[in-house]
């Protein structure tokens, strides 16, 4: 018990690493089930990223949509890319939170294009940038934060 | 042309690796790198160590400054002085010009520096009943500057600095965590010393006063005086052997040695703490 609380700040960090790691991966699973069925759910609703002229003349109305989201790294992930960062290579566990933030930004872009009555997205703009600079510095965590934004348009009832 | 939905199957974005996996090969490798320059940086110092002359050291004493806001202790000086005569003619300790510092504070300790310095620290003074276990307090010290081990932990203590604050920047937990495992290693290697310094020591003790009576009363004090608090596990880290492993060994060195053990001869405390906090 001594040796423990001796060295209170390593067995913290075991701690943190571990929930890091199985909540993490837990939230993480969970999320992309969500992802896969609600990206099935609207399917059918087209989202493009050109400019296209020929829906020129069969719009009805058009209206800006965004969908945003925030997600945060956990503990573990972060150790991983501290750890990459000293070797190099790719940094795999970041991959899936860009993944999952740019999929869950357009899902949520689309569910508000389905509310509003569209036939389809175009001119779908993907941007992220971080939250938290020093992700890696100073025992901060990062998070990182995905919009999407395109025009909703309705299309003529024909 | 018509759009028909269709339903993404491979995802090209996110690698396949479990991250359990990358986390052993990165942790492993960065271990490994880790291992190799903390053995090559304690070879290189103990290189170093036993090609640099007490001159050297000596100036490095003066350059390198070691404040411990310790005072001269006359009293002391001269029994420390008093213990020196009875080395041998050819021991490298005689290139040496020992200084003894007194430190007012209530830790029980005593530690060599760079230089041919030794800080004693108040309380260890308060602890010892008589001449003999001060003596040996002292050759255990005398020990540690014939061995080189007060340079060898130097040059080990800052090469771990260095290295881990090369590899990962001065604030962070990566660098605790290597410092950590490192010093449980260093902490073996420590624990070696220290033993060392006690044969030495309790050598010199038998030189000096024909017989090493004392040698294990003050660590036998001690031991005592903590014993509820002294689990055998805390010592695994530690830079100290257990008081009650130590004793044993120390015990086991006499028997072997045939090393008689006679009375001790009081120490006249109060004159010694006298001269500088009365």
């Amino acid at each position: 018990m001594e040796i423990l609380l001796q060295h209170a700040d390593l067995v913290l960090f075991f701690i943190l690493l571990c929930l890091g790691y199985g909540v993490g991966s837990w939230a993480e699973r969970r999320h992309y089930t969500s992802i896969t069925k609600r990206e099935k759910e609207f399917a059918h609703l087209p989202v493009v990223t050109g400019r296209e002229s020929y829906i020129i003349g069969e719009a009805e109305k058009s209206t800006l949509v965004t969908g945003s989201v925030v997600v945060s790294i956990d503990y573990f992930k972060r150790l991983l890319a501290i750890l990459r960062n000293i070797f190099g290579g790719n940094v795999k566990s970041y991959e899936s939170l860009i993944d999952r933030a740019r999929r869950e930004a357009i899902l949520r872009m689309k569910e508000k294009a389905k509310e509003k009555g569209a036939d389809i997205i175009i001119n779908l703009r993907l941007e992220t940038s971080a939250i938290g600079q020093s992700a890696n510095k100073k025992r901060q965590v990062g998070s990182v934060e995905a919009v999407a934004y395109g025009t909703a348009v309705s299309l003529i009832k024909q | 042309m018509k759009f028909t939905p269709k339903e993404i199957e491979e995802n090209v974005n996110v690698s396949k690796t479990h991250p359990l996996v990358e986390f052993f090969w990165l942790a492993g490798g960065l271990l490994l790198v880790v291992g190799i320059v903390f053995l090559t940086l304690g070879l290189l110092t103990d290189l170093a160590v036993s090609r640099t002359s007490p001159k050297i050291e000596n100036w490095l004493g003066t350059h390198l400054s070691f404040d411990m806001k310790g005072e001269a202790n006359p009293a002391l000086q001269r029994r420390f002085d008093d213990l020196l005569t009875t080395l041998p003619e050819d021991s490298p300790l005689r290139e040496y010009e020992f200084t003894i510092d007194l430190v007012d504070s209530d830790i029980v300790n005593a530690f060599a520096i760079p230089g041919g310095k030794i800080a004693v620290y108040r309380g260890l003074v308060d602890r010892v009943e008589s001449e003999n276990e001060l003596a040996m307090v002292l050759y255990h010290e005398l020990g540690h500057f014939a061995h080189r081990d007060h340079l060898r932990g130097l040059g080990r203590g800052l090469g771990l600095a260095v290295g881990s604050a090369l590899l990962f920047g001065n604030d962070s937990g990566a660098a605790d965590l290597v410092a950590k495992t490192l010093l449980s290693f260093q902490a073996n290697y420590t624990q070696d010393q220290e033993s060392a310094a006690d044969g030495f020591a309790l050598e010199q003790l038998a030189n000096h006063y024909g017989h090493v009576g004392g040698a294990t009363v003050f660590f036998d004090r001690l031991a005592k005086e903590n014993s509820n608090k002294t689990s055998h596990l805390k010592y695994l880290l530690a830079s100290h052997p257990h008081p009650r492993d130590r004793i044993d060994a120390i015990n086991n060195l006499i028997k072997e040695n045939g090393y008689p053990v006679e009375a001790t001869t009081q120490l006249a405390k109060g004159i010694l703490l006298k001269e500088n906090f009365q």
